[in-house]
């Protein structure tokens, strides 16, 4: 083991210790003595500030003052701007396809009424007349949603390797506030383009970001506001703003609501762009929390931040986030004057959040559940992958675990800390880790083989079309099926004349999106323990224990499962020798690392 | 048991049927409410996808149901009829016989004001009950967290790949898994042992204990349940399709402390937007006999008496077929209770079929809570529904 490991371990393990007889520094907002910092308060932070760290950067780290560290983390002093890539967009998008109706319905009544929709004519004779453009309709359905999945590796990735990882994470926490979903927005681009917003003003401050999401095309899309119209407003917009995205619930009446309302009328988005229709836009005198006047939009947005309850709100849930779960109210109120004191600016609140003693009371160390994104990501950090594999896939597996990036449940987010976490869910995050492990052989490329909505019947469609069958019966719901021959024999129904048919459609759109959609490359991590271990210069068992949980967990194991998991390991390897049993030491590594990562404890970060 | 006026008032709102004659089973076997209430299981199937209700329980008796659906009407004669008004769809034998013991209650047009016509999002609002809204906790799961304040080891069970919205608790763990042999932590032979292993919490991190307390009850749980299926052996029919219910009636059999079990007909099946006819029959026969043969085992093991359940679907369909020989996505929808202790029967309000909305949809009658609270007040006894629910919604008198 080097000398800079053993000093590393030292501190890890009797810092607990050191904790323990100091009186809790929970809720003291005052800096933390230099005198205090230390390598594992410099891994809390990493951990926190952003997807956590290796050794190396956690060391690199624990060199600086505290003023210095959290200023590096949060101002990215010192830190060359991040040369990652832009998006790299597959071209999946046509002009017909913006404005996208809402439905398939709507969709085929447009092109009955005007001859067109999505950009393709209605044929003028012949049966299905319309197949093309239901076609069409599928299509962007499919390839949005698939380009999505894309977009999310693309941002994982970015967690993943930013050098300046604080960025990502607060575009984290804000697509949990400001929560949208592709299911309805349906169309990447929007989704791609708050994503940018959240990355880039993030840790600007919360009115320009506030404003920039109201006009946001993915919110705007996402909370009706294209029906929000002067005379017929609809409140769902006003209502999010102020109960879920400001204030929260009991801090204004349904008449604010109402009236909030009216001043976004008009709002709308034009393909990628606010506009206001001001034909469309209530401007009369309105009412709202106490204020009167003839209100739009962002008057209406300052006005909310001039509540007493908004930074409150919103400091509360910044500092759930990132510090622990258990809040006081007089603590509450204090945060969020701090951050009204300051105009809203998010990198000086949270870069005072980062350097107060509270942040580092044993209360808030190891006591937060990573949520799946997090496990995820942190786990590939800490295994030093440079790239987040494609096997297990990204967006499958987070979903699994209750955490589909753009596919939040509600309009509410997720709700974080425990939630993530049930027998079910818990038996999964260990399942995860062996697929890391050991590469599952069962495997199949989800953007290249529908499986969702329906994807059995979209199959099945596929081998009766090319068997010959005409739509209707290559069409027909699959139990009613025996096999492709039989039905090509029995034709009872004679091929439809119908205006299009809506399965076809799907079948058809699956294979235009996977024509045009660049394939998620599917490569697996390939792990080198092995040469981990060596490059650490470890030659004990009880030493390569040591330092698997000194590089992965945020609390040290109870005895008697250190020395359970250690008698394991030996008696995979046959030997206490290392050095001598590298050759085939890769194997017994990753047993040992799956049941390390197995344990409840790596939940916590 | 209905009585006279609430005949009238449902003949009144079927569009003056005059004389109808509501043919009601002669006799209602009803069995002593003599089980406790704090004993009693509730179980909800959600039929995922938008069951289409017109085509599920039929109004044959309203020419308007033809007018709207020439091609995909059911007509009276293929029927199984209940009355002189409805009829239900040809696959529903289970619900049939189930109707006629007296165990089938439904309720006509539940939904909720501005409707959502997205899968997603409408089943969100069924399963936080928070129409237009949203909630961390599901009802179900806040329903737990009223029985049981202090949090009690495999309280709720929801069977399926992941964890339900609905289910989703502050105090309690779901007990969640979907095939009883593959709710177990997977691992290679050697390390076995210690994967089952829980450390000592250090004495200071809650979050630490909750999570080895999750991971004791996942280790409990799974094995509880793979033992619970394996010792389950019965003969009892449940067609099929049993969408987890054999699974459920195993845990009941087996003397689980679960109180609430979550169930659901997966995957949007019944988005039936092209050639709904067959596949539609299929599928209810599935669902109808499913249950029935749930309630007909419940009774060979001897606990019909304190179990009942709760179907319903995120939407109905739209009153008029479409082009494909289907239906797209509509509004308010029939919801079912059924079991030893409902009294069956018509409830609610039929919603029209011709004064509909702008996208010619039903206009919903009832608010789907009142259901949820019927569940909760009416058979498990809670009394506190308005909490669960956060809002006050009357209970039909369902379960007397």
């Amino acid at each position: 083991m080097t000398v800079l490991t053993r000093v590393w371990l030292l501190c890890f393990i009797a810092a607990p210790v050191l904790a323990e007889q100091n009186p809790s520094q929970a809720g003291n907002l005052s800096p933390l003595p230099p005198s205090q910092w230390n390598t594992n308060l410099a891994r809390h932070l990493l951990e926190r500030a952003g997807f956590g760290a290796t050794l190396e950067e956690i060391e690199s780290l624990a060199k600086l003052s505290p003023q210095q560290a959290v200023r590096r983390v949060v101002h990215f002093a010192g830190i060359a701007e991040s040369i990652a890539s832009p998006f790299d967009h597959s071209g999946i998008f046509k002009i017909g396809l913006d404005p996208f109706p809402s439905s398939r319905p709507a969709t085929t009544t447009l092109a009955k009424e005007t001859g067109e929709a999505l950009g393709i004519k209605v044929k003028e004779s012949g049966n299905r007349p319309m197949q093309a453009v239901v076609n069409e309709f599928f299509y962007w359905l499919r390839a949005s949603r698939l380009e999505t999945d894309r977009v999310v590796y693309w941002w994982a990735n970015r967690m993943l390797s930013s050098p300046r990882p604080l960025q990502e994470k607060m575009a984290l926490f804000w697509h949990g506030h400001f929560a949208t979903n592709e299911n309805k927005v349906r169309d990447y681009r929007k989704m791609l383009k708050q994503l940018n917003l959240f990355q880039t003003e993030g840790l600007g401050d919360f009115r320009t970001l506030l404003i920039g999401v109201a006009q946001d095309p993915a919110m705007l899309t996402f909370l009706d506001a294209g029906v929000n119209v002067e005379g017929a407003p609809n409140e769902n917009f006003a209502r999010e703003i102020m109960e879920l995205f400001t204030m929260g619930v009991g801090n204004y009446s349904e008449k604010d609501i109402r009236e909030a309302a009216r001043a976004f009328t008009g709002w709308n988005t034009v393909g990628l762009d606010f506009r206001i229709n001001l034909d469309l836009h209530d401007d009369g005198p309105k009412q709202v929390l106490g204020q009167t006047g003839s209100f739009d939009g962002v008057d209406v947005i300052d006005i909310i931040l001039e509540q007493r309850a908004t930074p409150d709100f919103i400091a509360a849930k910044i500092y759930r986030y990132f510090v622990r779960e258990s809040l006081d109210p007089a603590l509450q109120r204090e945060l969020g004057e701090r951050l009204k004191a300051g105009n809203y600016a998010l990198a000086p609140f949270l870069e005072m959040l980062f350097l107060a003693q509270d942040f580092y009371a044993r209360e808030s160390r190891a006591t937060r559940i990573k949520s799946p994104v997090e496990l995820v990501v942190s786990t590939y950090r800490k295994l030093g992958l440079k790239r987040i594999p494609g096997a297990p896939d990204f967006n499958i597996l987070t979903e699994a675990l209750g955490q589909r990036l753009m596919h939040p449940p509600t309009v509410a987010g997720w709700a974080q800390g425990r939630s993530w976490i049930t027998p079910g869910l818990l038996l999964e995050r260990g399942n995860f880790a062996l697929d890391v492990m050991f590469a599952d052989l069962s495997f199949i490329p989800q953007d290249r083989y529908p499986y969702y909505a329906g994807g059995d019947e979209i199959r099945a469609v596929d081998a009766r079309i090319r068997a010959g069958l005409d739509i209707t019966a290559a069409t027909k719901p699959s139990q009613t099926d025996t096999s492709v021959d039989m039905m090509a024999m029995s034709n009872t129904m004679a091929d439809r004349n119908e205006m299009f048919n809506t399965r076809f459609a799907s079948y058809r759109g699956w294979q235009m999106a996977i024509e045009r959609v660049k394939p998620i490359e599917r490569n697996i991590a390939a792990l080198d323990l092995t040469g981990m271990v060596m490059a650490a210069r470890l030659t004990t068992p009880n030493a390569v224990v040591d330092y698997f949980v000194g590089r992965f967990l945020s609390v040290p194991l109870d005895k008697l499962t250190h020395t359970r998991i250690t008698e394991f390991f030996e008696e995979q390897l046959g030997t206490d020798d290392i050095p001598a049993a590298a050759s085939y030491l890769e194997d017994p590594l990753r047993l040992l690392l799956h049941v390390i990562l197995s344990r409840p404890e790596y939940q916590l970060g | 048991m209905m009585n006279k006026k609430r005949r009238q008032l449902l003949a009144g709102a079927l569009g003056g049927l005059g004389a109808a004659q509501f043919g009601l089973p002669a006799a209602f076997a009803k069995t002593d409410l003599s089980t406790a209430a704090d004993d009693r299981i509730l179980v909800v199937l959600e039929l995922s996808g938008g069951n289409d209700g017109l085509n599920t329980v039929v109004p044959y008796g309203d020419d308007a149901y033809y007018r709207q659906r020439p091609m995909i009407g059911l007509k009276p004669q293929q029927l199984i009829k209940l009355d002189e008004h409805y009829g239900l769809n040809p696959g529903m034998v289970g619900f049939e016989r189930l109707w006629k013991n007296g165990e089938l209650a439904m309720v006509h047009g539940c939904g909720y004001e501005n409707p959502s016509f997205s899968h997603f999002t409408s089943m969100a609002y069924w399963h936080t009950a928070a129409p237009n809204s949203g909630n961390d906790y599901g009802w179900f799961g806040r329903l737990a967290d009223a029985m049981a304040p202090e949090p009690r080891p495999n309280f709720l069970i929801n069977i399926d790949t992941a964890q339900s919205l609905a289910v989703r608790s502050r105090v309690h763990n779901p007990v969640v898994f979907d095939e009883p042999d593959r709710f177990r932590r997977n691992g290679m032979q050697p390390a076995r042992a210690l994967l089952n292993h829980i450390g000592q919490s250090s004495p200071a991190n809650a979050t630490q204990a909750y999570l080895n307390d999750v991971a004791l009850s996942a280790r409990e749980a799974s094995s509880l349940v793979r033992s619970a299926w394996s010792a389950y052996n019965s003969p009892v029919d449940y067609g099929l399709v049993s969408l987890q219910l054999p699974k459920v009636a195993a845990c009941i059999a087996a003397g689980l402390p679960t109180r609430l079990y979550y169930v659901a007909f997966r995957n949007n099946a019944f988005d039936t937007h092209v050639q709904q006819g067959p596949l539609h029959q299929r599928l209810l026969t599935y669902a109808a006999d499913a249950v029935h043969g749930f309630i007909r085992d419940l009774e060979r093991l001897g606990h019909a008496d304190r179990v009942s359940v709760l179907a319903f679907s995120e939407f109905g369909r739209r009153v008029p077929e479409n082009t494909s020989l289907g239906t797209d996505h509509g509004t308010a929808n029939v919801m079912f209770l059924a079991g030893k202790n409902v009294n069956g029967g018509h409830y609610g309000e039929a919603p029209s079929l011709t004064e509909l909305d702008d996208g010619d949809n039903l206009k919903y009658t009832t608010d789907f809570r009142r259901v949820y609270a019927t569940a909760i007040d009416g058979w498990l006894r809670l009394g506190t529904s308005s909490s669960v629910l956060n809002g006050s919604f009357e209970p039909f008198p369902i379960f007397t």
